[in-house]
């Protein structure tokens, strides 16, 4: 748990983050967000001391950070930047052993944990533990970053802008492998960002920021549907406000029964079936086409839908490949339901619930 | 989209392979050849008398050659351990906070001192220390330390902010910092800085004969003096091969500190 | 909360007003005062071979001068403090300091000659001594952080360089120093002095106008074939690697068969000592420079830049002379700088192959063991390099495009 009670940063007299008291709960993934120059980065880098506080006061799991030698303080906290600070001298392993070495654990120890977050990480040992961080793309060294900011699995992990730097696509698919990594840990994470969507996507609580002050901290849906004030409104955008709003949304509340081909002919435009393989796979679907109602279509991977996928990212596959419903699989593939573009205005179950 | 990147690489790391290996022969037939020339040149003899038929000694045989390389070496080694002692010292004192505001002083005095001519500086050290070996070890350690502190600011100045914050946010101490991240990443640079002092000293080294240090440069400037063509010519050589040796190996250990940057 | 507070406010007060503004211009201090307190100012000595008498600073001067450069130290001291100056003020403070200090070094030493010499033997000698260096050095050195620490602009630094250069030159002009050893062996070899200053700059000109007119196409070449560009640097290196004195060493068997060979060549002065085998091996030294920083210069010129230039239709010889050129002449010219300064160095080994300069006057000076020869070849090297490194800097600076100076 992490709580600001009154946190104070001032240079030259000039308050740069003033006043801000927040507590975020284990587990949870808190968002620091707003426009440049508000301050998120600065609060961030107050709670690991990487800037000293002017005035207020951090409690880390009721520990007052100030009171803390500073390295140790460090060593308990996870840190990943935007460029990734990966030391360019050591190799992809040393580099996520860097805080497990720091604290002098066992030599079988560090290779175990280096094995396990790099199989988190979905980066294979063989080929990527003796690679230098010039060899790595983008979005390799970035996950190498977060793998050595969890490496000595820290109560706390901060993150400062980390996906700022990679490109749209990948930067997607790093979103997507925090947001499991965060259900796999169970981490508390405080992370800065300028991107909404971002912060939409992946927070829990979202801290908005501006000049220096804490305009609203709320749930993300809350924020959207009760912004505090102009600021807030504005900041979200309200142009597609109905898309943010599904973007927090998931495939499985929207779900339904897939209903399988039959033999007998469609008889509407909404009428439609699946055609599934002998492992259950669908394979193909008759109908809910709007070019043509009555077409068998190959089922493609790129218009499957799971059901951690967002509403919004659903809703852009159907309009994109213009089918009515995408099918929704399991892990292994399996049809176990179907998400249609009639159910996007209503919901199966409260969206909330399965969030907090 | 991974496979050309890779085999690109694969493809540049042969040829560096490859031309590390010829280098590698060339260094080691070059250290045969000092070698052989240090320990035999008196089986040249035959080689100066037919060169040169009208020099009576066409030999330098005041001293072994060994013992005047053995002099050489120890002067420029006991210089250079002094001023990369002294000048990584001060170059890591003007980068620490207690020190930073001496760096701008500190740059610019290393900056004008190189612009001193080390012969200049070696003749200055005459009136200071006398003759012999001790002026000749201050002008060459005074002149040595210019290079490595240069070298040592820049190549800290060259360690990115953002790996010096990912390092303290990892938990690191300023001393832990300093040996694991800041050091090793600076090494190049520094080794580079070493490496034209290294090489410099040598050269300058062979000018200490004229004040009176035992060195390559003793038959050397014995032969300008007395106009003996053939005491020239093995003065001259064997300095250079040495010179040349010595750039090659720091070359080498130069390569083993750069990370892909 | 508080307790922050307490904390960061403390910091402000002492960061605020620290009792030692400057550290640097302390230690500066405290060398100089070391050294008037342990080294001699002086040396006396009853003739120009003999070894002679330490004279410390307070032996050599008189009262108004102790208490003249005693009231100059104290006002180094106020400036260094933190208080009561502010930091710019105790910056041009010092900066004013600093040429009185030397003045009056000059001043104390020359008078202090005269007056030794008035009642001593026509052969006894004066010579400046390791405290004289220390305090000229530390003068300099706090006009040099002040300067650092005003950042002042190209013009008024360059017009304190001038006048510090003025009142250096007057000194030396006018029989104030002319008691000194030094000052005496050049007023013995006035004549010489000059035929080997123009010797010495004889050397560097011809080194370096044949090392550009080879090293810019080379360094073009390297850029354009970047396939040779290895090969050439490696050969080049070799050059740069070897010690002068082998170099010079080495070309003269060839060049004397060569002499011998072709007589016209010997007439024409060509030989395997004097000038030729000096200005050919300085020559092979300028080169790398040149060509490394004559790359450099042009492949450091953004590739958009250029595929702009060639999009608007700039034939090659265009793109080089309107666009390559003028990006990269200040990489240019501080490998000029770099060859200069570095000639000017080695023009003093090839005194040893006879090539004269002001090497000549060390060399013979360390035969002789007189200290004031030495001195009269190494002091003026020094200058020549140091005045042209600084000349060429500027030039470098110049030469940036406007706006990134």
């Amino acid at each position: 748990m992490i709580e600001l009670k009154g946190l104070t940063k001032r240079y030259a007299g000039k308050s740069v983050v003033d006043d801000i008291s927040l507590t975020l709960e284990d587990g949870e993934f808190g968002v620091l967000i707003g426009p440049s120059g508000c301050g998120k980065s600065t609060t961030l880098k107050m709670i690991n001391r990487l800037i000293p506080a002017s005035g207020g006061q951090i409690l880390l799991n009721g520990d007052d950070v100030a009171d803390l030698p500073v390295e140790q303080l460090r060593r308990r906290i996870g840190y990943a930047i935007q460029s990734t600070g990966l030391f360019p001298h050591w190799d992809v392993a040393r580099n996520i052993a860097t805080v497990p070495q720091l604290l002098k654990w066992p030599k079988s120890r560090i290779d175990d944990r280096v094995d396990e977050l790099m199989a988190l990480f979905h980066l294979d040992p063989a080929e990527f533990r003796g690679k230098y961080p010039h060899q790595l793309s983008g979005g390799q060294a970035q996950r190498v970053g977060v793998a050595r900011a969890l490496a000595a699995d820290p109560e706390v992990l901060l993150m400062d802008e980390p996906f700022g730097a990679v490109d749209p696509l990948t930067r997607e698919v790093l979103q997507a492998e925090m947001k499991r990594v965060h259900q796999q840990t169970g981490k508390t994470i405080v992370f800065v960002t300028h991107d909404m969507d971002e912060a939409l996507s992946l927070a829990t609580r979202i801290a908005l920021l501006n000049q220096g002050r804490l305009v609203q901290y709320d749930r993300p849906i809350e924020l959207m549907v009760e912004p505090a004030d102009d600021f807030v409104r504005e900041f979200i955008g309200q142009a597609d406000l109905g898309l943010k709003l599904l973007s927090r949304r998931w495939v499985h509340q929207y779900q339904r029964e897939a209903r399988l081909q039959q033999t007998e002919t469609l008889d509407s435009l909404h009428a439609h079936g699946w055609l599934i393989d002998d492992q259950g796979r669908p394979s193909a679907l008759a109908g809910a086409r709007l070019d043509d109602a009555d077409a068998i279509t190959r089922v493609k991977p790129e218009w499957i839908a799971t059901p951690e996928m967002s509403m919004k990212e659903a809703l852009s596959r159907m309009v994109w490949y213009r089918v009515m419903v995408l099918p929704v699989v399991d892990d292994a593939g399996k049809l176990i339901g179907e998400v249609g573009m009639q159910g996007v205005m209503g919901m199966q179950d409260e969206p909330e619930g399965a969030l907090s | 989209m991974n496979a050309p990147v890779a085999s690109s690489h694969r493809a540049s790391r042969l040829t560096q392979v490859r031309a590390r290996a010829s280098g590698n022969l060339v260094l080691g037939g070059l250290i045969i050849v000092l070698v052989a020339l240090t320990l035999g040149m008196g089986a040249l003899e035959p080689l100066f008398h037919a060169l040169f038929p009208e020099l009576r000694n066409p030999l330098y045989a005041r001293d072994s050659f060994l013992n005047l390389m053995l002099a050489h070496i120890g002067l420029v080694l006991v210089s250079s351990l002094i001023s990369v002692t002294i000048g990584i010292a001060a170059g890591l004192f003007v980068t620490r906070p207690v020190g930073r505001e001496f760096e701008p002083m500190v740059s610019s005095l290393a900056a004008i001192g190189q612009t001193f001519p080390p012969a200049a500086v070696l003749a200055i050290a005459v009136p200071l220390a006398g003759f012999g070996f001790a002026p000749t070890i201050i002008a060459l350690s005074l002149y040595g330390l210019l290079p490595v502190i240069q070298n040592t600011i820049a190549g800290l100045g060259t360690v990115p902010q953002t790996t010096l914050e990912a390092a303290r946010g990892n938990g690191m101490s300023r001393t832990q910092i300093l040996m694991r991240v800041e050091l090793p990443l600076a090494m190049r640079v520094i080794i580079a800085g070493i490496r034209v002092s290294v090489i410099i000293n040598i050269g300058t080294a062979t000018i200490g004969s004229t004040v009176g240090a035992k060195s390559l440069g003793t038959p050397l400037i014995a032969g300008l003096v007395g106009n003996n063509l053939a005491y020239v010519i093995q003065g001259a050589l064997l300095v250079g091969l040495l010179a040349i040796v010595t750039d090659l190996l720091f070359e080498r250990l130069e390569r083993r500190y750069s990370f892909g940057g | 909360m508080s307790k922050v507070d307490t904390r960061s406010d403390r910091a402000l007060r002492t960061s605020s007003r620290p009792i030692v503004g400057n550290r640097v211009l302390l230690t500066l201090l405290i060398i100089a005062l070391a050294s008037v307190a342990f080294l001699p100012f002086a040396t006396l000595s009853p003739n120009r071979l003999v070894s002679g008498q330490a004279v410390m600073l307070w032996q050599a001067c008189r009262p108004w001068q102790w208490i003249a450069l005693a009231a100059l130290g104290a006002l180094l001291l106020v400036s260094a403090a933190g208080r009561p100056l502010a930091a710019r003020p105790a910056c041009r403070v010092a900066l004013l300091t600093s040429l009185p200090l030397i003045a009056l070094l000059l001043i104390s030493l020359g008078d202090y000659a005269h007056r030794a010499l008035s009642d001593a033997s026509p052969a006894a000698r004066v010579s400046q001594s390791a405290s004289f260096w220390v305090l000229l050095f530390v003068g300099a050195l706090v006009a040099v952080d002040a300067l650092q620490r005003l950042r002042l602009g190209l013009v008024p630094r360059l017009g304190f360089a001038l006048v510090a250069v003025v009142l250096v030159a007057v000194c030396l002009a006018s029989d104030l120093l002319s008691g000194l050893s030094i000052m005496r062996e050049f007023a013995n070899q006035r004549a010489n002095f000059l035929d080997q200053l123009v010797r010495h700059l004889v050397l560097v000109a011809g080194a370096l106008i044949p090392a550009l007119l080879v090293g810019l196409p080379l360094g073009l070449l390297a850029r354009r074939r970047e396939a040779w560009r290895s090969g050439l640097f490696s050969v080049l290196n070799v050059f740069q690697t070897l010690p002068s004195i082998a170099v010079f060493g080495l070309l003269i068997a060839p060049l004397a068969a060569l002499a011998r060979a072709v007589p016209w060549l010997a007439e024409l002065g060509i030989g395997g000592i004097g000038l030729a085998p000096a200005i050919i091996a300085l020559v092979i030294y300028s080169l790398l420079p040149i060509v490394r920083n004559t790359y450099a210069g042009l492949a450091g010129v953004p590739a958009g830049t250029l595929e702009a230039a060639r999009g608007m239709g700039m034939t090659p010889t265009q793109i080089l002379w309107r666009v390559e050129v003028p990006l990269a002449l200040p990489v240019i010219l501080s490998g000029l700088r770099i060859v200069t300064v570095q000639a000017i160095g080695l023009a003093v080994v090839a005194a040893l192959i006879g090539a004269g300069g002001f090497g000549a006057f060390i060399f013979q000076g360390l035969g002789q063991y007189a200290i004031d020869l030495v001195l009269l070849g190494a002091i003026p090297t020094i200058v020549m390099a140091v005045i042209a490194d600084f000349i060429l800097q500027i030039l470098v600076s110049l030469s940036r495009p406007a706006g990134t100076r």
